[in-house]
This record gives structure tokens, sequence and C-alpha cells, in this order.
């Protein structure tokens, strides 16, 4: 199974990953994180952790969550969205975290 | 009674001078006014200002000699004025003219109004030698009476869970021959393999070897599968355009009840009023709609005589389309970088600014219209990727249909050298990574982990497509 950008790639680093969030940050798009556990490519609606994280440009604070969030579903696939509230709609996203990766 | 003695008496005929009337240097052209720049080449023996005054004439209000009936109307409100002249540098006997057109000389809502008036019998008159129209300014008040694209790329975007990277598709090939039942095995390797799009070529409608009901369905059973097997969503542009109208919509509506996202219309060959039509039904329906530009090289592609494309591809966006094709600059079809980075803009932006250097000559904005995805197609490989990426952005669909089915391994191998080399791409440009001069190892790296793409690379290693082109935007003075 393919999971859209980025799954045609080896699985990215946490240093990789950083540097993805870091784009996501530096072009002032709100990241969000959202989880599934069976992701269907006609669902739009993966259940949000917790609420977009607006007030954040620290990927560290992305990366905290995106951890807390694997935790708390371990089961999980979890996407790192950029929302942009000017085109009112998302420019990125990504399968950041996937159960058989183990990670 | 004589009649000619008895016309003299009321109004002065015969024929005069367009330029005492249409000729009017310094004019301010109204905010609600639809401007035109002329590039326009008069007769050895025809001044400038007479030549250019004639095509505003003839475009609204005059015929060669005056009428009776002209003073039965107030036609200071109708008359086109040229309102600026000027040589166009380095070029003999080159102008370019600029004329306002009164918004009430033009229908509501009407792409095929405007062509009528502005492209109709100018481009024929004896006295120019030459004449193209380069560029459109409508003005907002007529921009607010089209319905735009039926979709628009955010909702795109939305509606097929796609984000942050460049869409990608592929035209099938050959282009005619093929059953449909092999049709959609050509659909569904390179689907399978990581495309989200397969394309029908323009040549493909209804032809006795594939007729367009067996496509539809061999090829949304290869769309299905793919999706089923990657979970990614998939779509095959299903080429409606057909005879009339009435077969154009009867295809549609089939698309839509085979559960397709998107068709695919020539806009050019079809005509605006088909066009427009099936816009709007795709409006109704939610359909996705693709727009291919068969005929447009005819038009667009001599300097000198015609319409520049970015006027078809404003008019496109008027009448409505989600994606338009636009050229690829690196590829095999003509296309000046920067004149295509101009239309790439007008399909795209909100507002834009005149650039005279991208030849745009006025501000143009659309007022929250959709925006287009512009589609670049033709000739192009996975060493062209970091270009393509670099020139195009996230906002495009990228086309490789032999740079797809001509790997060695096959279409589903092709499809995926070209899908990673875009991720890698994607990837390595947000790390904030120069795709121009890093290209090449950007995609070499890449391929260590993709047998695919390092057999892509191998083999268009040394195809390049390095002509000058025809068209290109004159430099002007700051």
């Amino acid at each position: 199974m393919r999971l859209e950008t980025f799954s045609y790639l080896p699985k990215l680093s946490t240093e990789q990953l950083v540097q993805q969030i870091r784009s996501i940050l530096g072009r002032h798009l709100v990241v969000g994180i959202e989880f599934a556990v069976a992701p269907d490519p006609y669902d739009h609606y993966w259940a949000m952790w917790k609420l977009p994280l607006f007030d954040t440009d620290d990927p560290a604070t992305v990366l905290a969550e995106l951890d807390a969030c694997r935790q708390a579903n371990p089961g999980a696939y979890i996407k790192i969205n950029g929302y942009d509230p000017a085109r009112q709609g998302q420019v990125v996203s990504f399968v950041a975290s996937q159960p058989e990766q183990g990670t | 009674m004589s009649g000619s003695r008895y016309a003299r008496t009321v109004f002065d005929a015969g024929v005069r001078e367009y330029r005492e009337i249409y000729w009017t240097p310094g004019h301010q052209p109204r905010e609600t006014d639809v401007l035109a720049a002329f590039r326009l080449m008069p007769q050895p023996d025809v001044a400038p200002e007479e030549a250019a005054a004639a095509v505003a004439a003839e475009s609204s209000t005059a015929t060669w000699t005056t009428v009776w009936t002209d003073r039965l109307t107030t036609l200071e409100r109708y008359q086109a004025r040229v309102y600026s002249l000027e040589p166009v540098p380095g070029r003999q006997n080159q102008y370019l003219a600029y004329i306002a057109y009164p918004l009430e000389l033009f229908e509501e809502g009407s792409v095929t109004s405007m062509m009528a008036s502005i492209t109709g019998n100018v481009f024929g008159f004896k006295a120019i030698r030459a004449l193209r129209l380069e560029d459109l300014r409508i003005p907002v008040a007529y921009v607010k009476t089209f319905p735009g694209p039926p979709n628009g790329i955010q909702v795109e975007r939305d509606k097929l869970n796609k984000y942050g990277r460049p869409l990608l598709g592929a035209t099938l090939k050959p282009k005619l021959g093929l059953s449909a039942r092999n049709y959609g095995r050509a659909c569904f390797e390179l689907l399978r393999g990581g495309l989200d799009f397969t394309k029908d070529d323009e040549n493909i409608t209804s032809q006795p070897f594939m007729r367009w009901g067996d496509r539809f369905q061999f090829v949304m059973e290869a769309v299905r599968k793919a999706e089923t097997e990657t979970g990614e969503r998939k779509g095959h542009y299903l080429n409606v355009t057909a005879p009339d109208c009435d077969q154009m919509l009867e295809r549609a509506e089939f698309a839509r009840q085979l559960g397709s996202p998107i068709i695919m219309h020539d806009y050019l060959v079809g005509g605006f009023a088909a066009h427009t039509t099936l816009s709007k039904w795709c409006r109704r329906t939610g359909m996705l709609l693709h727009v291919h530009r068969a005929l447009h090289a005819v038009i667009d592609r001599q300097k000198d005589h015609g319409i520049h494309f970015r006027v078809l591809a404003k008019w496109l966006r008027l009448a409505g389309g989600d994606h338009l094709h636009t050229g690829t600059v690196v590829g095999k079809l003509e296309g000046d970088r920067e004149a295509t980075i101009g239309v790439v803009d007008l399909l795209r932006e909100d507002v834009v600014p005149a650039d005279r250097g991208r030849g745009i000559y006025f501000d143009q904005e659309w007022a929250a219209l959709p925006a287009v995805l512009p589609a670049a197609s033709g000739g192009i490989h996975v060493w062209h990727m970091p270009a393509l990426v670099e020139i195009f952005g996230d906002d495009s669909v990228l086309q490789f249909g032999g740079g797809s089915a001509g790997h060695p391994q096959g279409s589903r191998a092709g499809a995926t050298a070209n899908r990673v080399a875009l991720e890698a791409c994607v990837q390595a440009r947000n790390e904030g990574r120069d795709l121009t001069a890093q290209g090449p190892d950007i995609l070499k790296q890449a391929a260590r982990h993709s047998a695919e793409l390092a057999a892509a690379l191998e083999t268009w290693r040394e195809i390049r497509f390095d002509f000058e082109a025809v068209d290109t935007p004159d430099v002007m003075p700051a």
C-alpha cells in the first residue's frame, strides 16, 4: 500500500523529518497531526490529534506531539499536515509514521 | 426623389479615415473597459495610426463607409479607442496598439462574444499586413459574469487527497490503435506504478478499433483496481470531445455513472460554446475537467499573426477548466520559458501584475475565480524532473507519456521511476537544496533506492530538445 507524498521514498530519518517540518513552519503554514488505523483513500477525515498547532514554530514541539500520538495510538498511521488559512486548505500532507515500521 | 442628394442632407456619406474617430492618444480607459494589446504590421503605405484605428473601428462600431443608421445611436458610447501606439523595438514597421473596448460591447459570460468582436474581421483586413492579439485585460466587472473552473486547484486536491507535490500523469501510447481491453491494461500498469492520472490522447474519441463506451468501462475497471491495490486516488481523463454537444454530454454522463472523478475536453477543437456547456455541467456534477488544447499552435505560434496563447488561456479560465496544457519549457514542444511562466501565473494566481518580460501587458485581477492547474506534457522524462518542479512548483500536473511507457521494464516501472524522481525532488527542495544546480545528484542519489529510477536515468541520459523558441516576448526598455 502507498500513502501519497513521500510514500515512494525510503522512510524519512528523524533529521529528514525535522527538515520537512521546518519547511512547513518556514512557509508560515499551520501544522496539524491526524491519525487513522485503517487508511482509506476516500476518507477525508482522519482523527485529529488535538487541535492544529496554531502557535507552534518549533519543530521539536511537532515531533513531541507526533510521538505522543504514536504512544497513544500504537497501531495507527499518522500524518503531518501543513494548512494555509489564506487558501483555506491543506497544502502539505504526508504520512510520518506507520505501524509496521515499529517506530 | 434622388437618394444620394437626400442622403447628403442627413449625414455625411462617404469614407472617413478611421483615425478621425478611433485614434485618441492619451484617452484614459475606464476601469470596466476590456483592454487589448495588438501587435500590428500595417501595409507599407498605411500610416500606423490609421491601421490601429481601423482595428478599433472594425472590432467595434464601424464599417468601411459611414451609414445613415449610425445616426440612430450615440456611437461614442460604443466606440473602441486606440489609446496608445508604440513601435516594437528591433522590429521593422511593427507596432503595439492598445485598444479600449467599452464593456457594453460584450455579452455577459460569453467568450464567443469577445472572440467574435475582438478577433473577428480585423484579422483579415487588407490594410493590415499582420495582426496578433498579445493580451487582453478582462475587467473584474466582466470576470464576475463567468463561471470559471468547475472545481479549482484546492477543491481538486481536497477531493483527491493529494498535497505538497505536483500531480503525475501520462498519456497512453500508442496514440491510436489499441483495443479497449489492451488500453485498460496500459492504464492500469501506469496507475499501479505510481501515477495519479492517465490520459486519452487528443485523437482518441470513438473510432472503430475502440468505441468510447468500451474504453470507458475497461479504463474505469483499471482505475478502481489501481486504487484498491495502492490505497491512493486515481483517475483517467476520459475524452468526451464528440461530434456534437448531445454526444459530448452523453459521454460525460456515462463517465459520471461509472464513478470517474475526471473527464477531458479539447476546448479549441470543440469550440467555446460546447466547452462552456460542458464546464457548467462539471460544476453541477462535481466532475473535474481536464482541458487539452489541440489546434492552439495553428493560432498562437507565429509571433506576427494570430492570438497569443495567454489570451486563449485567459478565455479558458473564464469558460472553465480544472487543468490546461501549457507546454513544458524543457520538452519536445514549443514554449519560451518566461512566456510559459507568465501563462502559468495567469492560470493560478488571483492577481497577476503586468510583466513585459513575460509577455504580460496588463494587470489582471481574477476576483476569486477558481484557479487552473497547468499541465506540462510532451517529450519530458525523469532527467527533466528537477527543472519541472522548479519551474511549475507543486500546483501542476506533470505528464510523462513516452517517459513512462518507454521504460525498458515497462509502464509500471516507468511510472514508479517518475514518482520516485518527483518525490526526491520535492523532498530536496523542501530541504532548501537548489534543484537547478543539484538536480542530477538528487536523482542519482534517489536511484540508489530505486532500480526503476536507475534504469530510467540510463535510458534517457542523452535526450534533450534544445531548439530556439519561435515565439518569445520582446525585450522592452524599462
